[in-house]
């Protein structure tokens, strides 16, 4: 095997096995990412509904 | 002969409908422009990174990667590794990323209004539009292309329309309802989804044709060429610079990337999504490249003519088994909705934001009322995507076009973002210099390369020459603009 088709082959087989990794960890870490970035939002509207009534 | 079975439809059927479940559910969220546009700055890393990678992927994507691999071999990844080091540069260093996620704007002509003013923001958010809408326009009708090809769909009457608004409505419903909150939403399922399938389909597909047969398609078609780019007749040294250009100005200044940035919650996040998705730039291209490498080996001589777009979806759709292609439809399709829906929502957020930003300071709109127009935009975006889509005669090299059309608002946006980060000098002479000179070449070469008297200077020329001039003649624009403008000083200067 030459030098180029070893390069390419090593390429291909490291995007194999770091996309399958990525993928299962984002799908792992990525809901708890939704589930706070949805709980802060609810948060913030929570707050401005009440600053909202504390002008008023 | 296509394989698609009631359980490949079954598979997309569910994929479609969780995903517009989710997406529309997130809307009620959404009080707020800045939730709207920029999911109210509080996406962490891991979700970033999940919608960064499926906004860059879609299915025109996998159709040019796998173009550039039945077309070049492996060098057809070339654009793919540069792209790579180009996300983890910027991200290891936050060049640029991190003033412009400081700054605290949601586009980029805003960050330009603080040191330029107005009217150079109004200008690139229009470049950014044209070079925008050019790009995207073959979108819709690429992946309608491919969903018919490789379902075994019938091609004939109006087929592509159907499944080109099909695919828009099912998109834009949650774009319109949720904007970036119910697309980072979808863009987490989408990611999940599409990386299964590509994963799926890959190893099939090796295991199919065998790894030493790719190699021997590729040396026998094309030689070393197939192998390195740099001997390549087909690309070179210029294919490689204006690809290095196009890439690095594409992680620093296209919005549907940049508005991952922005989204984050502070800089940090940012800059950590940059350096943990950068692998997958090169990814984006090797992957869709084997799928195009196979079809060459596999797929009889002449049976794929001039039209080397539809060589992948082709051979996929006559080798992959029932229950495969229903993961690979759904994938595609997650692919797709992910790019469409990011795309659509970035150049909706810079027409609302910048180019009506005069209209919005006349009229003083409530939160309410910019919601609303913000919606309306990104409707209209997608009614001219569908028209631009079914009307523009794409031929040749899909990465070309690309490149060519994006090179409109990058080589001048590259500029200036530099310029205003890191020139203090720079003024607003040089900005509108460098944002005519960046955007009157490439669109220059376009009108070459359509009018048949002037086919053929154009392709004497090439898209590679024609895009490296581009960002230099827009550079060369910046210092000259800015060094004619009369009585400038640096604070330094006018301190002594």
């Amino acid at each position: 095997m030459s030098v180029a088709h070893g390069f390419w082959t090593v390429l291909a087989l490291a995007c194999l096995i770091w996309y399958s990794t990525v993928t299962f960890l984002v799908a792992y870490r990525g809901v708890i990412d939704i589930r706070s970035m949805l709980a802060r939002l609810r948060r913030g509207q929570t707050s401005e509904g009440e600053d909202g009534l504390n002008r008023e | 002969m296509s394989n698609f079975s009631w359980v490949d439809g079954s598979i997309v059927g569910v994929y479609l409908l969780a995903t517009m479940t989710a997406g529309i559910m997130v809307r009620k969220y959404v009080g707020r422009v800045e939730t709207f546009l920029v999911a109210g700055r509080e996406m962490n890393v891991y979700l970033g990174i999940a919608s960064l990678a499926a906004t860059e992927f879609g299915i025109v994507t996998c159709m040019y990667t796998a173009q550039n691999g039945f077309d070049k071999g492996f060098a057809g990844a070339t654009p793919g590794i540069l792209c790579g080091l180009a996300y983890f540069v910027v991200g290891r260093t936050g060049f640029c990323i991190e003033p412009m996620r400081r700054a605290g704007v949601m586009t980029l002509p805003e960050m330009f209004e603080k040191r330029f003013g107005p009217s150079v923001r109004w200008l690139s958010g229009l470049v950014i539009i044209i070079s925008g809408l050019l790009n995207m326009g073959i979108y819709l009708r690429m992946g309608g292309e491919f969903l018919i090809a490789v379902s075994g769909i019938s091609g004939k009457g109006h087929t592509l329309e159907i499944m080109m608004s099909l695919l828009l409505i099912s998109v834009a419903a949650y774009t319109i309802l949720g904007g970036m909150l119910s697309v980072l939403v979808t863009d987490f399922l989408q990611f999940v989804v599409m990386s299964a399938g590509l994963i799926v389909v890959t190893i099939l597909i090796i295991a199919h044709v065998g790894w030493g047969t790719l190699l021997s398609a590729v040396e026998s078609h094309y030689g070393a060429g197939g192998f390195n780019p740099f001997v390549n007749p087909d690309m070179g040294w210029s294919f490689v610079v204006f690809n290095s250009f196009v890439v690095t100005a594409c992680v620093l200044t296209h919005q549907p990337v940049i508005q991952r940035v922005l989204s984050a919650k502070d800089v940090q996040t940012g800059r950590k999504v940059f350096t943990w998705t950068s692998f997958f730039f090169v990814c984006r291209f090797v992957i869709p490249g084997i799928w195009g490498i196979a079809a060459l080996a596999s797929l009889p001589a002449g049976v794929v003519g001039e039209r080397t777009q539809q060589a992948m979806p082709l051979y996929l759709g006559s080798i992959l088994p029932m229950g495969v292609m229903g993961i690979l439809v759904a994938a595609m399709l997650a692919a797709d909705m992910s790019t469409d829906s990011s795309y659509l929502l970035a150049y909706g957020s810079v027409i609302y934001n910048d180019l009506l930003a005069p209209l919005r300071r006349r009229v003083n709109m409530t939160e309410r009322q910019g919601i609303r127009w913000n919606r309306l935009i990104v409707a209209a975006l997608g009614v001219f995507f569908l028209f631009y889509g079914l009307w523009y005669p794409l031929k040749g090299s899909v990465w070309s076009y690309l490149t060519i059309t994006a090179t409109i608002g990058f080589a001048s946006m590259t500029t200036l973002l530099v310029s205003c980060c890191y020139w203090k000098r720079a003024n607003n002479w040089g900005a509108a210099g460098a944002i005519v000179a960046g955007a009157v070449i490439p669109l220059a070469y376009l009108v070459l390369e359509l009018a048949p008297a002037t086919r053929e200077l154009a392709l004497r020329i090439g898209p590679n020459w024609s895009g490296i001039a581009a960002f230099l003649g827009s550079g060369v624009a910046m210092v000259v603009g800015t060094l004619l403008k009369p009585g400038q000083k640096t604070a330094k200067e006018a301190k002594a």
